[in-house]
């Protein structure tokens, strides 16, 4: 009868003697690990220091508690029966569990930043610069218009406005079809303005038909709602709020990431509540596979948190830059700040893909780290 | 075989473990559905948050566009879970051109030009409607098959223009009187990017009333010269009437103010100006609605005769260019009763669906069932707005030269000469027939052949 906590495994040659597995484990002459039990000596540790010899701490006890409770540890053993072989499977289930809830938490938690820096590296915070730019571009053409010869001014100022209008049209995220559309109709209505105030720059200065047309240019414009200035005001409005949504780091994202680095601070306790389970019941000091998983994790979350704030505190300056009005000289510079505050945040969003690489070879190593101690306790049912 | 003799340190964990396999089973079973499920429901929520859309391009800004939107658009909105894009635009050829040329037009269009509409439909643009609408709601005269047998347009509101506005309490006598002054008349050419199109419409109605159908009808067509002793006549008398080339004051204001604004000076006091001629859309103007506006027959003011010989009339076209389920949807809900009414309810035109008829009974004011009436009724001559129905180069020339002629009338026959040059061009889309129940023309626009 077995009734030591090294419970006999035997994979191949019932439950007396050790099996291949078991014997390819344990190194000749270092002793059984665990030793093949007999009535007489049921604790299979000869030569390594039983963890039955040493009381668990309390903390240890809780936490034997607490892994008791979780799913899929099975009921158990019989009074005076071995633990070894449940622990461990229930260890084993439970990092793999966390190493997998990590892994999609913190990769939800860092696209929630940099699929949005991306976007708005791209497509929004160039298409503020655009309008704006072309805003303050037709401010200057109509300060031109008024001329009394038709200037080059005028004519740079419209190719001005109508360049920017075609970057921001380039933009996938202007807002849709709907955002296209309304691009597509202040274009139009761009040369038409430009077409009338060439008509009023054609007749005699002072003159009825020269004030009438400039009239129709200026109401094109500036007429309120349907004007050329309010549609491109009611665009750039849209194209802020999108920036404040690509750049807030919401409720939703701090549970995320709250989440996320709770689940990290889990791993990275059962990892080390695992090292020394380990360690108290068998004979090596250090599991390295496990001691490699922890430390992977570790540098994992640390280095996506870091990606994240760099990200993040760039995509905040980037939306108090595009926040306030900008006047036409500050626009170049605003574009240069916001490509330096953006900068590498590609490179980082890029690096999404290795939260799911590093979280398939941390569960590998979770799973490599125990499965051979796992083997040696498996029991093959009758 | 076990190796103990009671065998239950073997086979006890063995036994022990099934219920844990199948809790473990269990759980991976649960949590691979709940995780399916969430997928589910996230991909779900995404498809509904990308709902349909489709792009309306018309000419309503303002609260033409505000009252359209909630009489129309939002209701198909709400029914049928589908977004419209709606731009509004006066300068809504030039756009649609731009978009058209650029291989991206708006899936549906409102347009006041058949004119226009036929040029595109020539070069293959429009897509035919009648699997989607039925064009015996609206009579050949406003939905009609051309050439190629497809219904390509059909009204959506239409207007009636050949009248002049006058406050409540004007009485004949005076009416007249101040027919023959310049300043009574409220003058506004500003519309924009298409300004003048007010002046097309005082010459238009001015040929409408002194020549008739016949000559009008051949004029739109391109068939009379715009150096015809006719033509010419028009445009002298609207010179008369307005004061062209007159008081500098005067001519400055008509050239300068916005079709939408001429009417203000009617509420002034001392009155700035008694008479509008401008077609029934005008009466929603907050000016009109403060003088109580009644209107008169333009023919007595502008040809001196006792009624109208036909009605010039306008309307606003609906036209497919992208078929989308969408868009196709939103097109049957503009040719729906429904829409109609409700749109003809904001006071901002009037249907001409024949399910959407004003009834006796049915509130409002006299004006408007006395307008709805003349524009439906089938013994009047009805003749659209000769300008819409012109190609546009032309209707747009011809727009331009009512501008120039209002400050420089001596520029007329410069001005004639080169739209009568225009006109001349190859390649141009003229209308088979602008008039209906005309004695000399097929009835409706359609059964000539197509130009072009």
């Amino acid at each position: 009868m077995t009734t030591g906590r090294g419970t006999t495994p035997a994979p191949g040659g019932g439950g007396t003697t050790p099996g291949p597995a078991h014997r390819a484990a344990v190194p000749p002459g270092a002793g059984a690990q665990p030793a093949t039990p007999s009535p007489q000596h049921p604790h299979p540790h000869p030569r390594t220091r039983p963890a039955d010899r040493r009381p668990p701490g309390r903390t240890h006890r809780r936490l034997a508690r607490l892994l008791d409770r979780l799913p899929g540890a099975g009921p158990l053993p019989e009074a005076g029966g071995s633990t070894t072989a449940r622990d461990l499977a229930v260890r084993r289930r439970l990092l793999l569990a966390l190493s997998a809830l990590l892994t999609l938490s913190l990769f939800v938690s860092y696209q929630g930043v940099h699929g949005d820096a991306n976007a708005l590296r791209t497509s929004s915070a160039p298409a503020v610069l655009s309008l704006d730019t072309a805003l303050y571009a037709l401010g200057q053409a109509q300060r031109d218009a008024g001329a009394p010869a038709p200037t080059s001014d005028f004519q740079k100022q419209i190719s001005v406005a109508a360049q920017s209008l075609s970057a921001a049209a380039a933009d996938d995220d202007i807002g849709g079809s709907g955002g296209r559309q309304a691009l597509q109709t202040i274009t139009g209505l761009i040369t038409v303005y430009a077409v009338k105030v060439q008509q009023s720059q054609l007749q005699p200065n002072g003159s009825v038909l020269r004030e009438a047309y400039l009239s129709y240019a200026t109401s094109i414009l500036t007429e309120k709602g349907s004007g050329i200035q309010d549609r491109l005001k009611t665009l750039q409005r849209q194209q802020r709020a999108a920036v404040h949504r690509q750049t807030s780091f919401g409720p939703p994202l701090w549970l995320s990431w709250t989440v996320t680095l709770l689940l990290a601070l889990a791993l990275g306790a059962a990892l080390l509540e695992t090292q020394l389970f380990l360690r108290h019941r068998f004979r090596r000091r250090y599991n390295r596979q496990l001691l490699a998983a922890f430390a992977l994790s570790a540098a994992g979350v640390v280095t996506t948190v870091l990606f994240t704030v760099w990200t993040q505190q760039g995509m905040t300056d980037t939306r108090q830059l595009l926040d306030r009005p900008l006047p036409g000289r500050l626009i170049p510079d605003a574009g240069r700040d916001t490509a330096s505050y953006l900068a590498h945040t590609g490179f980082r969003a890029s690096a999404a893909v290795w939260i799911l690489i590093g979280g398939v070879l941390l569960m590998a190593l979770a799973e490599t780290g125990l499965r051979r101690h796992i083997d040696e306790y498996r029991f093959r049912p009758r | 075989m076990s190796g103990h003799p009671g065998g239950p340190a073997t086979a006890a964990p063995g036994t022990r473990t099934r219920p844990s396999r199948r809790l473990v089973r269990t759980v991976t079973v649960v949590a691979s559905c709940l995780a399916v499920l969430a997928a589910a429901v996230v991909v779900g929520v995404r498809a509904l948050g990308q709902e349909p859309t489709v792009t309306l391009l018309a000419n309503w800004t303002g609260d033409d566009e505000k009252d359209f939107r909630e009489a129309v658009l939002e209701p198909f909105e709400r029914k049928y879970h589908i977004r419209v894009d709606y731009q509004g635009s006066n300068a809504e050829s030039q756009v649609l051109g731009a978009d058209v040329e650029a291989g991206t037009p708006p899936d549906v269009v409102v347009l006041t030009g058949p004119g226009e509409l036929a040029d595109y439909a020539r070069q293959k643009h429009l897509l035919p409607l009648e699997d989607l609408v039925d064009p015996k709601d609206f009579g050949t005269s406003w939905a009609m098959p051309l050439a190629d047998g497809h219904v390509y347009w059909f009204p959506l509101k239409a207007d009636l223009k050949s009248i002049v506005w006058y406050p409540a309490g004007v009485g004949e006598e005076q009416r007249a009187q101040a027919a023959r002054q310049p300043a009574e008349w409220c003058v506004g050419m500003g519309s924009g990017a298409t300004s003048g199109w007010p002046g097309t419409d005082w010459i238009e109605d001015i040929l409408l009333q002194r020549y008739g159908p016949k000559v009008y009808g051949d004029w739109a067509r391109g068939r009379l010269p715009w150096r015809s002793q006719q033509v010419k006549a028009a445009w002298t008398a609207w010179r008369g009437l307005v004061g062209a080339g007159g008081d500098p004051a005067l001519v400055r204001r008509a050239l300068k103010t916005p079709y939408d604004a001429a009417s203000q000076p009617v509420t002034a006091r001392p009155r700035g100006c008694t008479l509008e001629h401008q077609a029934s859309f005008i009466r929603g103007q907050r000016a009109w609605q403060q003088a109580d506006g009644r209107y008169a027959p333009s023919a007595q003011l502008l040809a001196g005769t006792a009624a109208n010989q036909a009605w010039e009339v306008s309307g606003d076209l609906v036209a497919l260019l992208h078929a989308t389920p969408a868009a196709e949807k939103l097109i049957r809900h503009l040719a729906s009763a429904d829409a109609q009414r409700a749109w003809s309810a904001k006071e901002s035109g009037f249907s001409v669906h024949t399910d959407v008829r004003p009834a006796p009974g049915d509130a409002g004011p006299d004006w408007r069932r006395s307008l709805a009436r003349t524009l439906r009724d089938a013994r009047e001559t009805h003749c659209f707005d000769a300008s819409d129905a012109m190609p546009p180069a032309v209707r747009d020339a011809f727009a331009e030269a009512t501008i120039e002629f209002l400050a420089h009338p001596d520029h007329l026959d410069t001005l004639l000469r080169s739209l009568d040059t225009l006109s001349g061009t190859q390649g141009l889309t003229w209308l088979p027939s602008v008039c209906d129940g005309a004695p000399d023309q097929p009835s409706g626009l359609s059964p000539a052949p197509m130009p072009g």
